[in-house]
């Protein structure tokens, strides 16, 4: 494996150089263990082992999404089993240079934001700063305590032609990868523990431990026990899994901009028990979506007045609003110069070259040279795409320069680097792929310095040849192995971490809501699952000739399917009737229709991925495979038979999720809200089915039929058997299904259930014994209890129609409904989902 | 002259407002050539928080949230100030550095960058195809800088028809520039755009006029309106104001409120607010020159 490998870099030629090998094909020492390794094991056990971490990290439910592909969202992440080395010896350097890099970029954030004295003296242009849309001016003259204002710092690095790692991109604003980090190196040590042994590859896990003790060190209100929020723009960011992995990873609370309100200068997290203050927020939302009363104010991800709280230091920002202003290429013309001049050193590791645009003679220089050159703006931003050069027509120079000459300040032109490679496995080979490392950095606030994680995550392009890395055109992830020196293995001094703060447990109001709304969309999908089996069954039974409409049991159940899933007309119009297959078909895979079983399941799926952090990793995978099996049904399901089977598949899959979270979850608010949300949709649907099953008295056998399929879409029919042993009577079915408080299935059963949840919710304490919805429910609770059995199973004798039941049915239902808007109203209301955030109109000057 | 201003903006809501967060640049200061007598500001319903800031520009605002059920806010800001006759009044046009000397010192570190960053691109100020050649008619080689902006104010004066309603604060430059119609806020951009497309640096100033009904009519209250127009950096007078809206060279009857490069940075009021439906807003301005008998009573 390894010497084809060689052969093909050799005889290639390639212009690169290799992480592994010299140009001569001699395999550097740090490379040595891996690459006898390969051999040993051949090419077919690495194959397993490749399937193997992908499996891994499919079930620990590793996803990222991609933006403007409607396939786009969780798409499984992808790791190379082979990693990217640095030797013990050269990551030293690595690190070295990177704190340099740090810390200077820390003094120049702190200059650029405080005096100003680089810009005075001409050590850093003005227009480089002043025409940078990181530069915010709200944030001028705000400090966090102490001398580091950057918090994190992340670079992508490469090895240069030179054989010396070159800093690429600086990333300073919320660099994201860091969870993905974590994810890769877990899945890599089950399938490869004892290679990452022998390698003394370095553990990674203190990098954390060092972000949480400088949070605690930096926060100056409730030191003691801070409130951490982790601000994500929501699920349908690319990197929503990390930020919902390191929420949960490290106890923070992970939020989005609807979940928190600013009010009295202080930040709030809206809970299901009231407002709780945040005193650190690290935001994964970038610098000007955070506030849109400051900021942008078409920003639905920021919360409003958030730089007004900063500016009160009421709350700690992480980073500091502002710090994009690094992230500018332009800049790295000047890290030379500045390093000198304020760290009194030289710049350790190189930025790739680059020529600032915005000077005369660099101007030219890149006029001059812009085919080799790749164009980037020094903001980057989805309009701003870096070009090569080289890449455009002669019209599209011209253009680019005509852009270029209209506000030179805005670009710079950078070497194209000829990154090294490095072996990945593909397509059942070790090949050679340009490969990119991000580095993570974090302040030690304790120690007033900073530490650089030993290792990282590195990404290949999966093309031959190929610069641009990035996940979003579908590079591939590498673990980052840093080997460390045998004898140094446990001898660092092991500090003791700081008390981990507890984790008040608090539900913002959003999360609840997804969760009743989880709770709602899993029964609501498997009611429907059931009745549609019976359905299906029956449809399959029927005999041909006859018309539905003669046939009692099918309609009944067709128009009872068409109520529970409330897609009316449904199977209430003729033409439907007449052929029903179509919309039998659309009632399972239709994704569109609201109210179809795929639709159901894609609701309990959205809900369920918005409240991620709270859900425990084996629910994760049987999430995934609910939305397998959804892909599966969609794409699948065109016959009866079809249908039938994707039903059985999917019970099974929704029941798991069931018996997990029953198992799992700890009876706190989260599965509280989850099971009112179960419990009300349970007893609506119990009312449907009846009042659709059990509106009509037909001939016996259709009656007998009817009822059966009631107690099977209740799951009851073997309890009546074992109950009465006797023919199925109408009170009889209606007593099981409704008044028998101890079978599940039973409409008191799940009122009762309803009830015991609502009270542990946390009451605003009006001094009365019942809260408003406890009152609505324990109406409808009342009322079953003295309802008159055998009055309900009675028909009237002209209509032969059961209308006391309907009428009663009808009730309940009202009942139900008025508890779910009381409760939405009293534990959801501050989500403000019935009012709109807006901007006011602003007047004109005349 | 002195005068008093009563400037009030309301937001009627159509369905109550649960909360705004809002931001004020309402508050006049001190300068060269103004003195603040007096300042007030009432807010309805009262804030729930408020603080008073000062900008990156040196402007004074104010932050305040409603974070109760409104159906209505009502700001009102009352001043009472008293203006002299600026100095650039008394200097001759002709004995200004010529314009292109004095690009090149704003391109130099030796123009801090209070002063330069007026030279670059802003939100609405945006160097637009035409806008440096317009300018340039002005702008002769050589010619003295301020000779050269009363050149350019007069000819924006004359090229533009003041038409309230055919803009708004989201109409792009290159409309105006086309149809060569707005109002004094568009002017405003129009002229910061051609002398930044120049490199010289140039701010929007805003702030209030008083406006005088037509022969014969009695002046209407709240008919007034906030105003803008534009400073210009002149080495030796330093920002030297100019109105194109009304071609003049500012006198003792332009009541500054605040500076930045264009409207967004000084915005009279903008906020968030958390509401179900529509919003009315109304404002009504009032500029009253107090003369001698007023003061003594």
């Amino acid at each position: 494996m390894i010497d084809s490998y060689l052969i093909e870099k050799m005889f290639n030629n390639a212009p690169f150089l290799d992480e592994m090998a010299t140009d001569q094909g001699k395999i550097y020492p740090h490379w040595e263990r891996l690459a006898k390794y390969y051999d040993q094991i051949g090419r077919e056990r690495m194959g397993q082992f490749h399937e193997e971490v992908g499996r891994q990290l499919r079930e620990n439910g590793v996803t990222y999404n991609v933006y403007g592909d409607p396939n786009g969202m969780n798409r499984p992440w992808i790791l190379d089993p082979v990693p990217m080395v640095f030797s013990s010896d050269e990551w030293e350097g690595i690190e070295k240079g990177l704190v340099q890099r740090t810390n200077l970029l820390n003094l120049v954030l702190s200059d650029l934001y405080g005096d100003q004295s680089l810009i005075k003296e001409g050590l850093i242009p003005f227009e480089l700063v002043y025409n940078h849309k990181g530069f915010l001016r709200q944030a001028h003259n705000i400090k966090l305590d102490g001398d580091q204002q950057l918090i994190q710092y992340s670079s992508d690095l490469a090895r240069g032609p030179d054989g010396k790692m070159w800093v690429l991109h600086d990333r300073t604003d919320a660099p994201s990868g860091a969870g993905y980090t974590f994810e890769n190196r877990a899945a890599m040590t089950r399938v490869f523990p004892e290679l990452i042994r022998e390698n003394h590859v370095r553990k990674i896990t203190s990098y954390y431990q060092t972000f949480k003790n400088t949070l605690s060190n930096l926060t100056t209100n409730n030191k003691e026990n801070p409130r951490i929020a982790l601000l994500s723009p929501g699920p349908t960011n690319e990197t929503f899994f990390e930020h919902a992995y390191i929420s949960s990873f490290m106890g923070f609370t992970l939020a989005f901009g609807e979940d928190l309100t600013v009010s009295d200068g202080y930040v709030w997290l809206k809970t299901i028990k009231g407002l709780e203050k945040v005193d650190v927020l690290i935001r994964r939302v970038d610098d000007v979506f955070c506030d849109p009363l400051e900021f942008r104010s078409d920003s639905h991800l920021g919360v409003v007045g958030l730089m007004e709280a900063v500016r009160q230091k009421k709350v700690l920002v992480i980073n500091p609003l502002g710090s994009r202003v690094l992230e500018n290429p332009g800049l790295m013309a000047f890290l030379p110069k500045l390093c000198r001049h304020l760290l009194g050193e030289d710049l350790e590791i190189p930025s790739v070259a680059t020529w600032w645009c915005g000077q005369p003679l660099e101007l030219s220089y890149v006029f001059e040279n812009i085919e080799s050159l790749v164009i980037r703006n020094i903001y980057r931003g989805t309009n701003n795409k870096s070009v090569f050069g080289g890449s455009l027509s002669k019209a599209e120079l011209d253009l680019l320069k005509r852009e270029i000459r209209r506000n030179p300040y805005l670009f710079v032109g950078q070497e194209m680097v000829e990154f090294s490679t490095t072996p990945a496995w593909i397509n059942n080979s070790l090949e050679a792929r340009n490969a990119v490392f991000r580095s993570y950095v974090v302040a030690d606030s304790e120690n007033k310095d900073y530490k650089v994680m030993p290792g990282g995550l590195s990404r290949s392009s999966p093309e031959k040849g190929a610069f641009l890395v990035s996940n979003q055109t579908g590079g591939i992830s590498k673990d980052t192995w840093v080997l460390g020196k045998p004898k140094e293995a446990g001898a660092l001094p092991v500090k003791a971490i700081s008390i981990q703060p507890l984790v008040r447990n608090v539900l913002p109001s959003r999360t609840g809501e997804r969760l009743f709304w989880l709770g709602r969309y899993l029964e609501r999908s498997a009611y429907t699952v059931r009745l549609m089996r019976m359905a299906l069954l029956s449809y399959n039974e029927a005999d041909e000739d006859i018309h539905i409409q003669e046939n009692p049991v099918l309609n009944t159940l067709l128009q009872t399917l068409t109520a529970v899933t409330g897609t009316f007309p449904g199977f209430s119009e003729k033409s439907i009737l007449k052929n029903p297959e179509p919309e039998l078909i659309a009632l399972v895979r239709d994704v569109e229709k609201s109210g179809s079983l795929a639709y159901s399941i894609q609701s309990f799926l959205g809900n369920a991925y918005a409240v991620r952090d709270r859900l425990s990793l084996d629910t994760w995978r049987i999430l995934d495979s609910i939305s397998e099996e959804l892909n599966k049904m969609r794409l699948s399901v065109t016959t009866i038979q079809q249908a039938y089977h994707s039903l059985d598949s999917m019970i099974v899959k929704l029941m798991a999720f069931y018996g997990l979270n029953i198992d799992n979850m700890t009876r706190e608010p989260t599965w509280h809200l989850l099971n009112i949300g179960r419990f009300i949709e349970s007893a609506v649907n119990n009312c449907t089915i009846l009042r659709g099953m059990l509106s009509k008295s037909f001939d016996q056998e259709s009656n007998k039929e009817l009822m059966e399929d009631t107690l099977r879409c209740n799951e009851s029919l073997v309890t009546y058997r074992y109950r009465y042993r006797s023919n199925l009577e109408m009170n009889g079915v209606l007593s099981l299904l409704m008044l028998h408080e101890d079978n599940p299935r039973a409409l008191i059963y799940q009122l009762l259930e309803i009830d015991q949840h609502l009270r542990t919710l946390p009451n605003d304490g009006d001094g009365e014994l019942f809260g408003a919805e406890r009152k609505k429910l324990l109406e409808a609770i009342t009322k079953i209890r003295l309802c008159d059995i055998d009055r309900l199973a009675e028909a009237e004798p002209a209509t032969r129609e059961f209308l006391a039941l309907t009428a009663f049915l009808d009730e309940i239902v009202d009942l139900l409904h008025e508890t779910s808007d009381v409760v939405y109203e009293k534990y959801f209301s501050h989500t403000g989902s019935s009012y709109r955030m807006m901007r006011t109109a602003v007047i004109p000057e005349i | 002259m002195r005068y008093r201003v009563i400037h009030v903006t309301k937001y009627i809501y159509e369905v109550p407002a649960m909360l705004c967060h809002n931001l004020m640049f309402q508050i006049p200061q001190d300068l060269p050539f103004q003195a603040v007598e007096d300042y007030t500001c009432e807010i309805s319903p009262k804030p729930s928080f408020e603080a008073d800031r000062s900008d990156f520009f040196g402007n004074r605002y104010r932050y305040f949230s409603v974070e109760r059920m409104h159906k209505m806010l009502t700001v009102t800001s009352k001043s009472t100030l008293e203006l002299v006759a600026p100095a650039w009044e008394s200097a001759d046009p002709k004995a200004t550095m010529h314009w292109e000397l004095v690009v090149e010192w704003l391109h130099s570190t030796a123009a801090s960058s209070e002063i330069r960053q007026f030279y670059l691109e802003s939100h609405h100020v945006q160097f637009i195809d035409g806008i440096r050649e317009y300018a340039l008619k002005s702008f002769l080689p050589g010619r003295p800088i301020m000779e050269a902006m009363l050149d350019l104010n007069t000819r924006i004066f004359k090229d533009f028809a003041f038409t309230p309603g055919f803009t708004d604060i989201s109409t792009p430059l290159e409309k105006v520039f086309e149809h060569k119609k707005g109002v004094c806020q568009d002017f405003a951009h129009f002229s910061l755009a051609c002398l930044r497309s120049l490199g010289l640096s140039a701010r929007y100033v805003s702030g209030y006029i008083e406006t005088f009904p037509p022969p014969g009519k009695p002046k209407l209250v709240g008919s007034d309106a906030s105003h803008a127009w534009i400073a210009l950096y002149i080495p030796g007078l330093e920002w030297v104001e100019f109105d194109a809206t009304n071609n003049l060279l500012v006198g003792d009857k332009h009541i500054r409120v605040a500076v930045g490069r264009d409207f967004s940075d000084v915005t009279p009021l903008k906020g968030i607010v958390f509401a179900g439906k529509e919003q009315e807003m109304k404002v009504s301005v009032d500029v009253q020159a107090l003369d001698e008998e007023e003061v003594d009573s």
